[in-house]
C-alpha cells in the first residue's frame, strides 16, 4: 500500500492536465494602454459614441487608482503597458452553421469535452463559445429567440439592443468600482449578454466557454445578465486555458440584474492554467462579479468551483435591494503547488426580510494559500434579515495555509446572523476507518474530499456537477482519478 | 501644559521629543525614543487602519485640548472605596494616574513578592520583560504609551510563590483639566507562581474628560497560572484604550476576563496573547453590555507560535439603546504550531433600536494538524422563549433581565472569585432593570 505521505506529495505536486494551445492567426492590437488603443478597440467593434465615452471615463478612473494592498498575498508585478488589449480570430464574417467554424478551433473544444456539433442533440445546452474575445459560434439562437430571450455576444448586443445595454451597463459594477473594473470598462473586448423577458423561464442552461489563448493578451470580458419580472435563467461559465509560461491577466466583470420575482443562477467552473509546481506562469484571475436583486422576492445564486489560476481573487457579491430578496453563494476553492485563492462574497442586506446563505469550502494542498474573505452587512431598513454563513477549510500537507477573514456588520436589531468557520485536516482515524473496510488510502482521500464538497457541487446544474467532480478528482486526487 | 493634543501628536513631534528626552539618564531613554519614532511613523489610527476600521478614535481625541498628564493629583480615599467589591477579601492597590498611593493601599507582603511602582523597579530582574511582547510594536498607541508613560504598577512573583488572596487594583484617573493619561504596568509570574488579579477604574470628576491610554504587559512563565479580571464600569466623562499584552511560556495557564459595563462612551480593548511555549492553556472571556451612545471595541489576537497549545475565546455582548459593538478576534497558527486547538466564539444580542455590531472573527492558519474554529451570531431574544416566560406571569422587562442573565451566564459562571461573581451578577441585573 502506498503510504499517505506519498499520496499527499503526489497530490501536491501534480501538474496541469489540460495544457495545450491552438495555432490560429490572431488579429492583434499593438501592446500598450492608452486612449488611442481604447478608440481603436471601440472603432474595431463599431461602437456608438456613448460607449466610447463610457470607456474613456473608465480609463480616466483607472488612471487615478492604485493597486490595492489589503489582499492576503503578494501582488505580482503587472506591466499593463506590455499587454495587448485586442485580439480576435481573423475570420470576421458572420457564420451560419458550425461547419464554417475553423476546424482547428473545433478540435480544441473537442479536447475540452464540449463537442459543439454534438451539443444540440446531446445536451440541449446552448453554447456561446467565446474564443479569445470574439464570439465565433452561437447555437440555439432560434429557439431562444422564439421566447424572446436575448443571448448573444456583448458586441452584438451593443449593435442590436443598445437601449438595454445603455440602461444596465455599469449599473451594478460602475466604472469607478475598483482598479480592475475600471480597466475592464476601458478596454473590455467582448463577453456575453443575456436578457430574459418578463414571465419567461429560460428553457435551457445558457453556457459560455471562455478560453484564453493568445499569448500576452489579457482577457477583459464583460457579461451582463438581466432577468426581467418573474423570469428565470441558469447561466454556466467554464474555463480551461492552455499551458503558458507567461502570466496572463484576466480581469472580467460580470453584472447580474434580477427584477421582481426573477431568479438568476450563475455557475462557474474555473480551471485555468495554475502555473507549474514552482508557481511559474499561470493566470491571474482578478474578476469583479456582482448581482443586484432589484425587485421584491428576487433571487441571485452564485456557485463556483475554483481549481485553476495562479491567483484567484474575486468576491461574487449580491446586493439585496428588493424586499424579501434572496442571495446565495456556494464555493469550492482548491489550491495546490503555489496557487493562491483569495475569494469569498459580499452580501448587502438592504430590503426587509432579505435572506442569504454562504457555504464556502476551501481545500489547501502543497504550498497553496487559500483565504475566505467575506462581508455580510445588514442595513437599518433590513427588518428580519437572515444570514447563515459556513466556511470550512481542509488542509492537506503542512506547508499550506488556510485563512478566514469575515466581516459582519449588523445595523438592525431584528436581523439574525450566524457565522461559523472550521479548519481541520483529513483525520488519520477517518482514513484508518476506510482502510479497514478495504478502501486504499488514495481512494479514501478522494472519498472524503468528495463528501466534503458535496454540499456545493449539488448546487451545480447536472452537466456541470459531473465536470466539476471530474475536475476535482484530477486536480486533487493525483493518480487516483 | 495644555496643548491641542491631536495636532501636537501629528504635527509637533519636536515638543514631544523634548519631553521624552528629559529623563535622559535612565536606561529607558533609548526605548522611549525608538517608541516615539515608531509612533510618528505609524501615526494615530484612522478608519483606514485595518485594525481600527470600525472605531474612529480621532473623534474622541481631537475635540478639545488635552493635558498630557504625568503626575498624580491628591484624591480622597472615598474615591477608590467607591469601586470596592463587597465582601471581597483581598489586597488593595490604589493608583492615581498610574502612580501608586501607598497610604490607600494594602499590599501583599512576604518572600518572593515584589510589588510597587514601575519607576522604582527598573532594575528588578523581571523588568527584562519590559516592552518585549511582540505585538506591541504594531500598535501606535502602545508605542505612544511606551514613549510617554510616567508610572504604573510592577508586580513580580518569584518561582513557586502563590498569592493567598486576590489583588484588587483600583485605577483612579483624576485631573482638573481634560487629561490624557498613560499608565504602564508590568506583571511577571515566574515558574509555578500563581495569582488572581482584579482591576477596576474610576474617574471622579464629571466636568473634565480623562482619556486613559494604558498598557499592561503580563508574563506567565513555566507552569505559572494567572487569573486576570478587568472590570470596566466607568463614568460618562471617561474614555479608554486598554492594551493588554500577555506572553505565556511552557505549561502555563492564563485566564483573562473582561467586563465592559455601561456609561463610558468609548472603550477599546487590545488584548493579545503570544504563546512562547507549548502545552499552554489560554481562556479569554469577555462580556460587554453597552447603552446610550457607548462604543465598545474588543480587539483580540491569539498568537499560536508553539505546538500543543489550547485556547478558548468567548466574547458575549448585549447592545442596548444606540450602542455600537465591535469585535475582532484573530487566531494565528504558525507553521510550527501543530496540534493546536483554538476556538473562538462571539455572540451578540442587539436590543436597542439603533444598536449595531461589527465583527471580524479571523483565522489565519499555516499548520495542518490543528483544530480551529470560530463562530459568530447576532440576533435578539427568541419569541418562543419570551412567550414561555410571559405565559408564566413574568413581565416583559423581568423576562428580558432573566434572559440577559442567562445569556451572560457562560461568562459569569466561569469567574472563580465568588464575591466578584456575585457583584457582577448583581450589576448586570441592575443594568437590565433600569
Amino acid at each position: 500500500m502506498i503510504n499517505s505521505n506519498e499520496i499527499i506529495d503526489d497530490i501536491a505536486n501534480k501538474e496541469y492536465e489540460f495544457g495545450f494551445s491552438t495555432d490560429i492567426e490572431m488579429d492583434m492590437a499593438p501592446p500598450g494602454l492608452n486612449e488611442d488603443i481604447i478608440r481603436f478597440i471601440s472603432a474595431k467593434k463599431n461602437e456608438p459614441e456613448w460607449l466610447l465615452e463610457w470607456r474613456l471615463k473608465g480609463f480616466a478612473a483607472f488612471k487615478k487608482m492604485e493597486f490595492p494592498k489589503w489582499q492576503h498575498f503578494e501582488m505580482p508585478e503587472l506591466d499593463l503597458q506590455a499587454l495587448s488589449y485586442y485580439a480576435a480570430p481573423k475570420q470576421k464574417k458572420q457564420l451560419n452553421s458550425l461547419d464554417e467554424v475553423d476546424p482547428e478551433l473545433l478540435a480544441t473544444f473537442e479536447k475540452l469535452g464540449i463537442p459543439l456539433n454534438e451539443q444540440k442533440a446531446l445536451t440541449g445546452v446552448a453554447v456561446d463559445a467565446v474564443f479569445d474575445s470574439v464570439s465565433v459560434a452561437t447555437t440555439f439562437k432560434g429557439k431562444l429567440k422564439e421566447m424572446g430571450v436575448i443571448f448573444c455576444s456583448f458586441g452584438e448586443a451593443v449593435q442590436e439592443h443598445p437601449e438595454l445595454v445603455k440602461k444596465y451597463l455599469g449599473s451594478v459594477v460602475p466604472h469607478t468600482d475598483n482598479i480592475f473594473a475600471a480597466l475592464n470598462a476601458a478596454v473590455f473586448s467582448d463577453g456575453s449578454f443575456v436578457y430574459i423577458p418578463k414571465g419567461v423561464r429560460c428553457p435551457m442552461e445558457l453556457s459560455t466557454y471562455f478560453r484564453i489563448n493568445a499569448q500576452n493578451t489579457g482577457q477583459f470580458e464583460r457579461t451582463l445578465i438581466i432577468a426581467d419580472d418573474n423570469s428565470y435563467v441558469s447561466y454556466l461559465e467554464g474555463c480551461t486555458a492552455p499551458m503558458r509560461d507567461e502570466n496572463q491577466l484576466h480581469a472580467a466583470v460580470v453584472e447580474l440584474v434580477a427584477m421582481e420575482q426573477a431568479e438568476i443562477k450563475y455557475s462557474t467552473v474555473q480551471n485555468w492554467y495554475p502555473g507549474d509546481k514552482d508557481g511559474k506562469g499561470g493566470i491571474y484571475n482578478f474578476v469583479t462579479k456582482r448581482g443586484i436583486c432589484k425587485g421584491t422576492s428576487s433571487k441571485i445564486s452564485w456557485t463556483q468551483v475554483e481549481t485553476g489560476s495562479a491567483i484567484t481573487w474575486k468576491y461574487p457579491s449580491v446586493i439585496l435591494q428588493g424586499d424579501y430578496a434572496e442571495g446565495e453563494f456556494y464555493s469550492v476553492a482548491v489550491v495546490r503547488n503555489k496557487q493562491i485563492a483569495d475569494t469569498g462574497t459580499k452580501i448587502h442586506h438592504i430590503g426587509k426580510g432579505t435572506k442569504s446563505r454562504i457555504i464556502s469550502k476551501g481545500i489547501s494542498a502543497g504550498r497553496g494559500d487559500n483565504s475566505y474573505r467575506g462581508l455580510v452587512s445588514v442595513g437599518p431598513r433590513a427588518e428580519n434579515a437572515r444570514n447563515f454563513t459556513q466556511c470550512d477549510s481542509l488542509l492537506i500537507g503542512n506547508q499550506c495555509g488556510s485563512h478566514t477573514f469575515p466581516y459582519i456588520e449588523s445595523r438592525n436589531k431584528t436581523a439574525m446572523i450566524e457565522h461559523e468557520a472550521t479548519t481541520s485536516k483529513i483525520g488519520e482515524d477517518q482514513i484508518f476507518y476506510l482502510n479497514q473496510r478495504g478502501i486504499d488510502s488514495e481512494k479514501a482521500v478522494a472519498l472524503i474530499v468528495n463528501g466534503y464538497v458535496k454540499e456545493v457541487l449539488n448546487q451545480l446544474p447536472m452537466e456541470f456537477a459531473v465536470e466539476a467532480q471530474k475536475l476535482l478528482s484530477i486536480t486533487l486526487e493525483g493518480s487516483v482519478g | 501644559m495644555i496643548l491641542p493634543f491631536y495636532q501636537a501628536l501629528t504635527e509637533d513631534v519636536q515638543a514631544l521629543s523634548a519631553q521624552v528626552s528629559a529623563p535622559a539618564a535612565t536606561a529607558l531613554h533609548d526605548i522611549r525614543r525608538k517608541a516615539l519614532e515608531r509612533f510618528t511613523a505609524i501615526g494615530l489610527p484612522s478608519l483606514k487602519t485595518e485594525a481600527w476600521r470600525y472605531t474612529n478614535i480621532q473623534r474622541y481625541l481631537k475635540e478639545f485640548p488635552y493635558e498630557l498628564l504625568t503626575t498624580a493629583t491628591p484624591v480622597s480615599a472615598a474615591v477608590a472605596e467607591s469601586k470596592a467589591i463587597p465582601e471581597l477579601d483581598c489586597y488593595r492597590v490604589v493608583l492615581v494616574n498610574g502612580h501608586l498611593q501607598a497610604d490607600q493601599s494594602v499590599l501583599p507582603e512576604g518572600k518572593g513578592i515584589t510589588i510597587g511602582a514601575m519607576s522604582a523597579h527598573t532594575t528588578a530582574p523581571g523588568f527584562a520583560h519590559f516592552n518585549q511582547q511582540p505585538h506591541l510594536a504594531g500598535e501606535s498607541l502602545a508605542q505612544l504609551n511606551t514613549a510617554l508613560f510616567a508610572d504604573g504598577l510592577y508586580i513580580e512573583l518569584a518561582a513557586n510563590t502563590v498569592l493567598d488572596k486576590p489583588i484588587h487594583i483600583i485605577h483612579v484617573y483624576s485631573a482638573t483639566a481634560h487629561a490624557f493619561i498613560q499608565p504602564r504596568h508590568l506583571w511577571v509570574l515566574n515558574r509555578s507562581a500563581a495569582a488572581t488579579i482584579i482591576e477596576s477604574s474610576v474617574h471622579p470628576e464629571t466636568a473634565t474628560v480623562a482619556f486613559a491610554n494604558s498598557v499592561l504587559e503580563t508574563v506567565v512563565m513555566e507552569n505559572a497560572e494567572l487569573w486576570h479580571y478587568n472590570v470596566q464600569q466607568g463614568e460618562e466623562s471617561f474614555r479608554e484604550v486598554h492594551t493588554t499584552a500577555a506572553q505565556q511560556y511552557k505549561d502555563s495557564r492564563y485566564h483573562h476576563f473582561n467586563f465592559t459595563l455601561p456609561n463610558t462612551p468609548f472603550t477599546r480593548n487590545n488584548l493579545s496573547v503570544a504563546l512562547n511555549g507549548s502545552h499552554t492553556e489560554t481562556n479569554l472571556n469577555g462580556l460587554y453590555i453597552a447603552n446610550k451612545h457607548q462604543h465598545v471595541d474588543n480587539h483580540t489576537f491569539m498568537d499560536h507560535i508553539m505546538p500543543d497549545c489550547n485556547s478558548n475565546e468567548l466574547y458575549k455582548g448585549v447592545l442596548l439603546d444606540d450602542a455600537n459593538g465591535v469585535f475582532t478576534g484573530k487566531i494565528l497558527v504558525h507553521q510550527e504550531a501543530q496540534k493546536t486547538n483554538a476556538f473562538q466564539q462571539n455572540n451578540n444580542l442587539l436590543l436597542g433600536s439603533k444598536a449595531d455590531i461589527n465583527s471580524q472573527p479571523q483565522l489565519e492558519i499555516y499548520a495542518d494538524d490543528v483544530k480551529c474554529s470560530h463562530g459568530f451570531t447576532a440576533g435578539q431574544f427568541s419569541e418562543e422563549s419570551m412567550f414561555y416566560l410571559r405565559s408564566r406571569g413574568i413581565g416583559e422587562d423581568a423576562a428580558k433581565a432573566l434572559m440577559v442573565n442567562a445569556f451572560s451566564h457562560d461568562i459569569t459562571d466561569a469567574i472563580k472569585v465568588p464575591a466578584l461573581q456575585h457583584h457582577l451578577q448583581e450589576q448586570i441585573a441592575e443594568i437590565m432593570n433600569n
